[in-house]
């Protein structure tokens, strides 16, 4: 799945068992894509250790402080896997 | 906790302890043939080159040079190795991003979740910024945080907090300082302050 | 399950202690620990999001006791003995020398 800058998107909700790189803070949130960074092997699953892990494109997302917790007037941008997102309207 | 810097005896002791612990298992490490003694100390000395006037020279340079600065902020990568400085090569290779501050928009740096940071360029992060303490509130209330650094900005001013959560790795370039038209690029480098680089501090 | 790294909005970690370090490294063991994680994820014995990993699982009151670099520290010996560099015994010799 690629995005593109401007593109609206929605963090992943799925609070999973293993190592991850979304934070909590961020789990169904949304967010403006800013641009891609690159890709990189997905760390949920490169953290095995078995170099089987699927390179991704990683994209910096950009959100606005009241989405992620109601107040704020600062953003933050967080740099997400192409499997923590999905797109959004 | 990581961000502590008060040393209690106990605290001599412990220290004493891992320093011991560490030499063993180096020691350990090398009797088997997986890291030697001489690729740990030439490790050493390549991280003693790594510092904050590495970040203070491309921001100078920056100032002074407009054409290198936008080549700066569209490809860092490339753009820091007219100043002899890299971010190394490979699949791994971290991006270096360098975001600008400018009259309306004030960057400031976190990882939340460790304390990732461009290590090879600018050598070890400060010690508050591995902290639980920053690291969980400057996501939150950076114009507080700011302010216990002696930061207030401007009202109006827009507050972006980057988190480095994959491998691009920040760098903020501060405003150029008023009144510095006759600097020279030494003198304007002797400005910016490690603190500077990350956003705690306006240079 | 979040684990204790994911502190981001998290409160109750009291003041931040802006203060300006004297030096790189508090302690030379330090140093020698960035350079062993360097040395061992440039030799592929594991990679950096292993060794995230190995820091995460640690107990949170044990995460949060440990200065950073005994973090490393911790996750570097705990990898070495599962990527069989060295017995667990050989390292409970090594921590209690």
């Amino acid at each position: 799945m690629q995005f593109s800058p401007g593109s609206r998107v929605r963090t992943s909700v799925v609070d999973p068992p293993h190592h991850t790189r979304l934070p909590q803070y961020a789990r169904g949130k949304h967010g403006t894509v800013v641009e891609r960074e690159g890709q990189w092997a997905l760390a949920d699953v490169n953290c095995a250790g078995r170099g089987d892990a699927p390179v991704e494109p990683v994209y910096a997302v950009r959100f606005a402080a009241r989405d992620l917790w109601g107040s704020g007037e600062h953003a933050v941008v967080l740099d997400l896997w192409a499997s923590y997102l999905e797109a959004a309207s | 906790m990581s961000g502590d810097h008060d040393h209690s005896s106990d605290d001599v002791h412990h220290d004493t302890v891992l320093s011991r612990q560490v030499r063993a298992f180096e020691t350990l490490l090398a009797d088997r043939g997986v890291v030697s003694s001489v690729e740990i100390d030439s490790l050493l000395e390549v991280i003693e080159r790594a510092t904050p006037a590495n970040g203070s020279h491309i921001a100078a340079r920056a100032w002074l040079d407009g054409s290198f600065a936008e080549r700066l902020l569209a490809d860092a990568n490339t753009a820091i190795t007219e100043l002899g400085l890299t971010m190394g090569e490979g699949p791994d290779v971290r991006r270096l991003r360098v975001v600008a501050n400018t009259p309306q928009v004030h960057n400031v740096l976190v990882c939340t979740l460790c304390s990732c940071y461009p290590v090879s360029l600018l050598g070890p992060s400060p010690t508050w910024y591995k902290s639980e303490a920053y690291r969980s509130r400057i996501v939150r209330e950076p114009v507080q945080v700011l302010a216990e650094f002696g930061l207030t900005l401007p009202a109006g001013t827009e507050i972006v907090v980057w988190d480095s959560s994959a491998l691009t790795r920040y760098m903020v370039l501060p405003q150029r300082p008023p009144d510095s038209d006759d600097a020279t690029e030494q003198e304007l480098a002797s400005l910016v302050t490690r603190n500077g680089l990350i956003g705690t501090a306006a240079l | 399950m979040s684990r204790m790294n994911d502190v981001g909005g998290m409160q109750g970690f009291g003041a931040i202690d802006p203060r300006e370090d004297a030096k790189p490294f508090h302690e030379d063991w330090e140093a020698h620990v960035l350079a062993l994680e360097v040395a061992l994820t440039d030799k592929g014995i594991f990679n950096t999001d292993e060794f995230r990993d190995a820091i995460e699982q640690m107990a949170p009151a044990d995460y949060l006791a440990a200065s950073y670099y005994e973090r490393w520290f911790v996750a570097i010996r705990t990898l070495a003995v599962r990527k069989g560099l060295l017995t667990q015994e050989e390292l409970d010799a090594v921590l209690t020398g």
